[in-house]
């Protein structure tokens, strides 16, 4: 099948920030335990207790922002049981995810460490369902405030002398579900209560973070814009992409049937239509795009592992959840006037994982290569791509960077016809000469990476790119993520 | 959407632990013996790193699941513990 797409080099949309490429990672299974923390005493090889090979997988990422530490055990963490030695810190089961014992010893200092290391700016999620007023002031003023007061002293006493910088903060989670079970008008009123005391220390200036609606309830959205609109930066989104008809049945993350697979395709473009609703309710009361839209959870949610802990969401990831990365970042592009920040469910070893690990194992997944390939749109500019297309498998992106230099992301996600795809280049006021590519793709639909294989699913450079009379012109297989570079 | 959380006790409240190792290991083929299978859950019984007395931190298997594949090791960091078995 054809697909023509033209490119206008000066049809230049707003700029794509960077926090588009945003991570999350909760309280969950082993995301925070064993997939990033695992001690000083730990066999595995870390660095003040933070694993090494995670840490070097992540900061190759350069994942710009990471938002913790939930999620539903965001509105259930009371953050002082986190922080001091860690031998006297408080040790519970968390019921929510699987019965791990929760001991603390990742807290606030280990977090703002991990964001160190990796090179992330922290997001943290404050504690509205379950938690307090003065304690989400508190933990701002501990971890932002230079000055003496207590909660600095507290800090100091802990080993951290010079307060943390902190932009991102949110305030509550999921608060019409396991955050409290609210209604918008409930939620809005305790929001601009509780954001009140949300403050700027000295030069420190955060970023507020309201609780916004999950997939498509607009009514939540319309309260929250018309309640609380001058008391907020931003307002979140949830959307998962679930195959299968109900909670008990989502469909396994690695025997899928082709329906399963376009399934799956078509609930992860449902973002579209998700975003576009939701901005245009955001629209009519800040038509300045004052107010960001941050989808700060995303991503494939499928039947765990067999054989694994129901309740710590771990599932493999294939190809087909690299398509899924690759139309979602897409949207998320093409709609970057009012999606500021995004964050994909989870970084480590729960739902659609960067890194998968195993006792002193890692692998990368192919959703982590996509991510990688992507790195290149970040600060870019998004170009709007107009196409003309027989074939309705290709999802497109692009952008131009400071150097000039323009990428297309085009995602293939037919499962059998490769597709013929020409570019025509207009606009350009030096005439490009080269384009280039690297490709990400598999022979079958469930390809994925294990702990025995761990590249079956790797990048690789996308050969037979033809360039002449500024048109770019290239095969692409199906079942393909593809990053084109034209300059 | 109901809260993930929420819905999680539901999947759980009405499955136990062995009947979800039942019903997993069912499409198995590759398996140790009994006797093996026990001494592998044994060496699992003892060590730190059990959880719940159901699920291995390092992997997040349920050790009854796990142990029956031979085609898998323990995944204790730098020590497979049921080697010796």
């Amino acid at each position: 099948m054809n697909t023509k797409a033209i490119i206008h080099f000066d049809g230049e949309g707003a700029l794509i920030n960077r926090n588009i490429h945003g991570h999350f990672a909760e309280h969950l299974g082993r995301c925070i335990y064993e997939g990033i923390w695992v001690g000083e005493d730990s066999e595995i090889p870390n660095n003040k207790g933070i694993r090494n090979d995670v840490l070097q997988a992540l900061k190759e990422l350069e994942i710009p922002v990471l938002r913790w530490p939930g999620g539903c055990f965001a509105d259930e963490y009371h953050w002082k049981d986190g922080i001091g030695p860690r031998e006297g810190r408080k040790r519970m089961v968390n019921t929510h995810w699987g019965g791990v014992v929760e001991n603390n010893h990742f807290g606030t200092h280990e977090f703002f460490l991990l964001c160190e290391l990796i090179g992330a700016e922290p997001y943290v999620n404050g504690n509205v369902g379950s938690g307090t007023v003065q304690e989400m002031q508190e933990w701002v003023e501990y971890i932002t405030f230079d000055g003496e007061s207590p909660m600095a002293d507290l800090r100091r006493k802990n080993g951290q002398d010079k307060s943390w910088s902190l932009t991102y903060f949110g305030v509550g989670n999921e608060n019409w579900g396991c955050g409290g079970n609210m209604r918008p008008e409930y939620y809005a009123d305790l929001y601009r209560q509780f954001q009140t005391y949300v403050r700027n220390y000295g030069e420190n200036n955060i970023y507020k973070i309201a609780c916004g609606p999950n997939g498509d309830n607009y009514y939540w959205t319309e309260v929250l814009m018309r309640e609380a609109t001058p008391f907020m930066d931003a307002l979140t989104l949830h959307h998962y992409t679930i195959p299968g008809p109900s909670w008990q049945e989502k469909g396994s993350a690695i025997n899928f049937t082709e329906d399963e697979w376009n399934k799956t395709i078509e609930r992860a473009l449902y973002m579209e239509e998700l975003v576009t609703k939701h901005s245009t309710i955001m629209d009519k009361y800040d038509p300045e795009k004052k107010v960001a839209l941050i989808v700060d959870e995303w991503g494939t949610w499928f039947d765990v592992e067999p054989g694994t802990n129901p309740g710590f969401l771990y599932q493999q990831n294939t190809i087909r959840d690299a398509l899924v990365a690759g139309v979602t970042l897409n949207i998320f592009h093409n709609h970057s006037d009012r999606v500021q920040m995004a964050n994909i469910a989870q970084t480590v070893n729960v739902l659609q994982a960067m890194v998968l690990t195993e006792g002193d194992q890692m692998l990368l997944t192919p959703t982590y290569h996509v991510f990688d390939m992507y790195k290149v749109h970040k600060d870019a500019v998004s170009i709007q791509v107009q196409e003309n297309s027989e074939n309705q498998d290709l999802h497109i992106s692009a952008s131009k960077n400071q150097k000039g230099e323009v990428h297309l992301s085009i995602c293939h996600y037919g499962i059998k016809e490769a597709a013929d795809f020409e570019l025509e280049l207009r606009g350009w006021q030096n005439a490009p000469t080269q384009a280039t590519g690297t490709i990400l793709t598999a022979d079958s639909m469930n390809k994925h990476n294990t702990f025995e294989n761990p590249e079956v699913v790797k990048p690789s450079t996308l050969e037979g790119i033809n360039f002449s009379e500024e048109k770019v012109s290239v095969t692409i297989p199906p079942m393909s993520v593809v990053v084109l570079k034209i300059n | 959407m109901a809260c993930k959380g929420c819905l999680l006790e539901e999947d759980w409240r009405n499955t136990s632990v062995q009947t979800l190792v039942d019903e997993q290991l069912a499409y198995e083929t590759e398996l140790v013996s009994e006797e093996h299978y026990k001494q592998r859950l044994t060496i699992c019984e003892q060590c730190p790193s059990l959880l719940s007395n159901t699920t291995c931190k390092h992997c997040g298997c349920f050790v009854g699941f796990r142990a029956k594949l031979s085609y898998k090791s323990c995944p204790y960091p730098g020590e497979d513990r049921w080697k010796a078995v």
